[in-house]
């Protein structure tokens, strides 16, 4: 028979109930063992916890009393106090408020370059054709005046108006046609003019006598014409001037 | 029980400071019980208690909510009851009681059948438990205290002393052997 180790002795001495079943079988059975566990408790017996003095029902006052004088209050945990403060309330409001501009801005920003995208092309379309145009007129501008000059001075050796004639006759015919879409009664009778003194420029002789220009200038009126393509020139300028201002202000 | 103790530690931790006097109130007794068992000296006693019960408001902001208050202040009062003992052991200017000798037993133990032998065996016996408790370790002595003397389950054991129910069962082992050694043969004598 295997006989219960000092610690198995011990551990059935303070074993709680309900693992006080193997060691209590074998400590029936086994004399030995059922000796060294008496011994065991007699001498476990003996070792007595020292009895404390006793202590009346007022102890636990009179040692609150004694430590509580040197204890500081705990302070309550404020969740949401930050929030109370007047300077993070105002710097909470200025961050929400510089939070709420800028995304209107890019808000404004975006819708804006939306417009400004949609207008682009129907603005770039109108500066080519103003700048076209405004060349077109200087050309003929200048066409005009050295047809004048020639008739004043008699001499028109060695002007390729013809030449520059037929040029700018099949420009002014192109120009005319889109302009008669427009509602631009006096380009469109200008150019219409224009396209007159041109034809019958390009179709006169090589050798343009001063008689011929003069006679041209007469009927033509090609005086009248240079004021008015003058005056259309400025127009035309002007409306540059302002399509180009308002692209700019768009962008920036 | 529980559940009032943590009560009162939130009110304490709210900043009802006298809320924290209910529960030095609940548990002094106890703890003072525990802190005499261990010192087996009641004006040490008296002093681990209030040590352990402002270090207990000191560190209440420690203390898990799921945690039982008692089992947590006791570990707090053992500490300082530990450290109460090697404060005196190291002011002690009487010795530690000597290593048994069973010849200085034989003689002290020569009468036995007398009254006056048994009181003397009595404090003979008290005198050894006391020497055999001093060689204890702190885990020893604290782990037979709650077993022996406060009669704590062995969980309960573990728990205040912060280590494995089986550690704490080979705790009380280690110190019943030593003090096994130290009293069997006053027992075998008498």
């Amino acid at each position: 028979m295997k006989h219960l180790t000092e610690e198995e002795l011990i551990d059935q001495y303070y074993a709680e109930d309900s693992s006080k079943t193997g060691a209590e079988v074998h400590l029936r059975a086994c004399k030995q063992c059922a000796e060294a566990y008496d011994e065991l408790g007699r001498l476990l017996g003996s070792v007595r916890a020292p009895e404390p003095p006793p202590r009346d029902s007022e102890y636990g006052a009179r040692v609150w009393q004694s430590i509580e004088g040197s204890l500081r209050p705990y302070q309550p945990k404020r969740k949401r106090s930050y929030f109370r403060l007047p300077q993070l309330a105002f710097a909470a409001a200025s961050l929400v408020f510089l939070a709420a501009a800028f995304l209107a801005g890019r808000i404004w920003e975006r819708e804006h370059v939306r417009q400004v995208v949609a207008q682009n092309p129907q603005q770039i379309k109108e500066r080519v054709v103003l700048f076209v145009l405004d060349n077109h007129l200087d050309r003929s501008e200048r066409l005009l005046v050295q047809l004048n000059h020639a008739s004043v001075d008699g001499d028109q050796a060695g002007l390729p108006l013809q030449a520059e004639a037929r040029q700018l006759l099949t420009d002014n015919r192109l120009y005319r046609q889109s302009v008669a879409e427009t509602k631009d009664p006096l380009l469109a009778a200008a150019l219409d003019h224009l396209e007159r003194v041109l034809l019958e420029v390009a179709n006169s002789p090589e050798d343009l006598s001063s008689a011929d220009i003069e006679r041209i200038e007469k009927e033509m009126n090609t005086q009248g014409l240079l004021f008015q393509i003058r005056v259309l020139r400025a127009k035309v300028s002007e409306q540059e001037t302002n399509v180009r201002a308002s692209r700019k202000g768009a962008t920036i | 029980m529980g559940n009032d103790d943590h009560a009162l530690i939130r009110a304490v931790l709210a900043g009802e400071k006298d809320s924290y006097g209910s529960l030095v109130a609940r548990h002094s007794q106890s703890v003072f019980r525990l802190a005499f068992r261990i010192t087996e000296n009641e004006a040490d006693a008296e002093e681990v208690v209030q040590e352990t019960f402002l270090r207990g408001y000191r560190g209440l902001e420690g203390f898990d909510a799921r945690a039982n208050f008692r089992t947590w202040i006791y570990r707090i009062a053992m500490n300082c009851a530990l450290d109460a003992l090697n404060k005196r052991k190291s002011q002690a200017t009487v010795a530690i009681a000597e290593e048994y000798d069973s010849q200085q037993a034989t003689v002290q133990l020569a009468d036995e059948a007398a009254g006056p032998d048994r009181l003397l065996l009595s404090r003979e016996i008290e005198a050894r438990r006391r020497a055999a408790m001093e060689k204890l370790t702190p885990t020893e002595r604290l782990a037979f205290v709650l077993r022996h003397m406060e009669d704590r389950s062995t969980d309960e054991v573990a728990a205040a002393l912060g280590i494995a129910p089986n550690s704490a069962k080979q705790a009380v082992f280690r110190a019943v052997q030593k003090l096994r050694q130290s009293l069997a043969p006053l027992w075998v004598k008498s």
